[in-house]
């Protein structure tokens, strides 16, 4: 078989052997992203998670720091997950929107680090209609 | 007028049924009179788009309310530019662009090639209505742009964000980039289904490629600038699933662009070859298919509208369909040739593709991870900017040294002497450059100095090849040196032209690791008089005021920037909010140094009642670089399309006007 013997065939062989080596390294180390959860799913987990809910009013802001709760988007879960963050807020964010901001439980209140707290809006590309 | 509208659409889904179905029945039969109708059914059908087009166009400019698209989308005190953007400022119209590029593209590649590949256009017309058909049918049965209602007084607006001169330019720019990349597509196809083995079909579409990769890749400098400009976060790419949806198109048909060379020259990686174009083509389409059916929550969280599961199921049938005939014509891609080295320039070719293919998948890999988690744990898991920029790293560095070494090396089997010989004086000046930069302090990333070294190389290595094919011709010509140069990019205009390209990916390369890998990021809590100090400046806020703009009111803090004492002006980073949209904008302001490309990027984060600010500030150095990289991209890949009548005779020689082989 003279196609096996070709030494090109085999340095490609290899080389896409590295990328999955490197690929199957880093996945294995960094342990791939951070999840997604909603708050009802939180109760007890106390590694860093993204949390994606709906602000719940009231919301207390004093400069940076914003007290608010967060219900579950979807779903008819009767959860209100106290949640505190300082950093940037932006823009379009108020009560009724959906968020996710990315943290940790502490003591029952789940506490977002500075500038991970987004909003999302309704629609990069359709204009939100007020319902 | 909407009646007009919906009745071209309609028109426009029958002219597509009847190019698919009577195509194929044609091409089947090899009746000669029905496959021209068949085309003609093509041109006949981007009128009947273009005709759609119009309607929502007057329909928009008039403020015609009753349209539902019309209301959703702009306002009364909407400037003319917004109001003309908004056309793909939304689902229904975004498509409708899509068809009408299509459509466009289509009727110009039957025309174009009822005079240099009239044997391909048989199968290739079917394939083209069938795409049309599918995006046809959607606007009619699906998404329409035409519905009506009572008309309200006022409409919604557009999401202030959209409303930048950026939003005119750069979704029509991609949407150019992605429907470009059907007209390869329905040619392979058409070949294939044709039974035919020769270039052909690679020939023909070589210019549409380009073409389309060449907007797809402006497109998204436009974009990513838009989003320094206008999103206001200091950067210009998140890898947000929006962002990758172009990008990943883009990776497979650069692999394609390179690729197909080996095909043409060497008649080799022909399965290859079609299943990067089955990809870049599919790519596209799931581009679409993310932006547009809310599958994957981002930042920008999409719509989540009717038309996602339409456009699932379309994939599917283009990947199955095409891999289906893929593998029924597989006898007919065995290569003619095979690899001769492991060192040669075929190689190179084929570790740029590997590398690029292997990128792009794990770019996909990282859009569908949230989805597959959420299907086998239960639990959706993303995976952010740190995954992304490992993997840019691991296979953007050896793409860039690539990049260096592809161009010098020998086809078929180069020696390992020889090379010497040509990489001595690239090799020599990236290790010196490197290791100025090192003494000047770049070695505080060390990605950062590697990249930058290999920037080096392979700026060196396309001096050297420009050098070296002057001094030929000069020596050939015995003109002007001048002379010399403009008559070796002109006689090998893609050759050329591609170096170009390679010199603004350096370029793009240079910026992007300065602005990421060495940039300086500063917040402070402000109150009017107080100062902070970023870098070499320093920040001295004024106060706030407030103006009115023409539809919105705008919030702005005064600060005064200086540097080492010199006063520099004053910046004025705020937010605007908009009356008919009811919403706020961020509004950023950017100083852009032009003797050292470097920015300084101020957010007004918060302005509280009592003008207390909360300032962000950044400094990027050489991000300006990345901007004047996008215009090198254009010359280049405007050299590698501009017409060349050598190169055409030569064709014409080859495959004879017809499109047949001409055996010689």
């Amino acid at each position: 078989m003279a196609r096996r013997s070709s030494p090109a065939r085999l340095v490609i062989a290899l080389s896409v052997a590295a990328m999955l080596a490197v690929f199957l390294l880093y996945t294995s180390i960094a342990g791939g992203g951070t999840p997604q959860v909603a708050p009802s799913e939180l109760r007890g987990r106390t590694a860093e998670v993204s949390l994606v809910g709906q602000v719940v009013a009231p919301v207390r802001r004093s400069g940076r720091t914003a007290r608010f709760e967060l219900k579950d988007v979807k779903g008819g879960s009767a959860v209100r997950l106290p949640v505190v963050y300082t950093g940037s807020i932006p823009d379009l964010f108020k009560a009724g929107r959906d968020i996710s901001l990315t943290g940790r439980l502490r003591d029952g209140t789940f506490v977002g680090a500075s500038g991970t707290l987004v909003t999302k809006c309704p629609s990069k590309y359709t204009a939100k209609k007020d319902t | 007028m909407p009646e007009l509208g919906r009745a071209a659409l309609i028109v426009c889904l029958g002219l597509a049924l009847f190019a698919a179905v009577a195509g194929a029945f044609a091409a089947r039969s090899r009746r000669q009179r029905l496959v021209e109708s068949a085309e003609n059914a093509i041109l006949a059908s981007f009128v009947a788009a273009a005709v759609a087009a119009v309607v929502l166009l007057v329909g928009l400019v008039q403020n015609d309310f009753s349209l539902v698209y019309v209301a959703d989308h702009t306002s009364r005190e909407l400037p003319l530019g917004y109001t003309i953007s908004a056309f793909w400022g939304g689902q229904e119209g975004s498509l409708l662009l899509w068809l009408l590029i299509l459509t466009g593209f289509s009727a110009t590649a039957v025309l174009l090639g009822r005079r240099s590949a009239r044997s391909l256009l048989a199968w290739t017309v079917p394939v083209l209505g069938g795409v049309i058909l599918f995006f046809a049918f959607l606007l009619v049965a699906v998404s329409s742009p035409f519905a009506t209602q009572a008309a309200p007084a006022d409409g919604a607006g557009l999401n202030p964000s959209l409303q930048n001169p950026y939003m005119l330019a750069h979704p029509p720019m991609l949407y150019l980039g992605f429907v470009g990349l059907t007209i390869p597509f329905a040619f392979a196809m058409g070949a294939l289904l044709a039974r035919r083995s020769d270039e052909l079909w690679i020939v023909v579409t070589r210019r549409w490629t380009l073409v389309a990769w060449t907007f797809l890749g402006f497109g998204q400098l436009l974009g990513a600038h838009w989003a320094y400009v206008e999103v206001g976060w200091g950067g210009y790419f998140a890898w947000d699933p929006v962002e990758n949806a172009a990008l990943m198109p883009w990776l497979a048909a650069t692999a394609f662009l390179h690729s197909v060379m080996i095909q043409e020259k060497r008649g080799m990686l022909r399965i290859w070859n079609v299943l990067l174009v089955i990809g870049g083509f599919a790519l596209a389409l799931f581009g679409t298919f993310l932006t547009r059916s809310g599958i994957i929550s981002s930042i920008h969280s999409f719509t989540e509208s009717s038309i996602g599961p339409w456009f699932l199921g379309f994939i599917g049938i283009v990947v199955a369909a095409s891999i289906a005939l893929v593998l029924t014509r597989l006898p007919l891609l065995r290569s003619k040739t095979r690899l001769e080295s492991p060192v040669s320039r075929e190689a190179t070719f084929l570790y740029n593709n590997l590398l690029l293919v292997a990128f792009c998948l794990t770019i996909l890999w990282g859009v569908l991870y949230p989805i597959i988690t959420e299907a086998l744990r239960g639990e959706a898991v993303t995976v952010g900017p740190p995954y992304y920029n490992f993997f840019l790293k691991a296979f953007g560095l050896p793409l860039l040294l690539l990049m260096g070494i592809g161009p010098l090396i020998a086809w078929r089997r180069a020696s390992l002497r020889g090379l010497g010989r040509t990489f001595a004086w690239p090799a020599a000046f990236a290790l010196l450059c490197g290791a100025l930069l090192l003494v000047a302090g770049a070695g505080s990333s060390i990605p950062g100095l590697v990249g930058y070294t290999f920037c080096a190389f392979v700026l060196a290595s396309i001096t050297f090849e420009f050098a070296r094919g002057t001094r030929a011709r000069h020596a050939l010509s015995s003109g002007s040196w001048a002379g010399a140069f403009a008559s070796l990019i002109g006689r090998n205009r893609r050759r050329y032209g591609g170096y170009v390209v390679h010199a603004s990916i350096v370029l793009l390369a240079i910026g992007v690791v300065g602005s990421s890998a060495y940039d300086t990021v500063a917040e402070k809590r402000l109150r009017p008089g107080a100062t902070m100090a970023i870098g070499d400046y320093t920040l001295r806020y004024r106060n706030v005021e407030q103006r009115r703009g023409p539809n919105s009111q705008e919030v702005r803090a005064l600060v005064d920037v200086s540097r080492d004492g010199k006063r520099l002006g004053t910046m004025e980073p705020g937010k605007n909010q908009y009356f008919a949209e009811q919403q706020i904008s961020n509004e950023a302001a950017i100083r852009s140094d032009r003797l050292n490309g470097e920015d300084l990027f101020l957010i007004a984060d918060q302005i509280d009642p009592d003008e207390t600010l909360f300032l962000k500030a950044l400094v990027k150095p050489l991000v300006n670089v990345i901007w004047i990289a996008g215009f090198v991209f254009l010359l280049g890949a405007g050299i590698a399309l501009w017409p060349d009548a050598r190169e055409q005779r030569r064709l014409a020689l080859r495959y004879g006007s017809s499109g047949s082989l001409v055996r010689v």
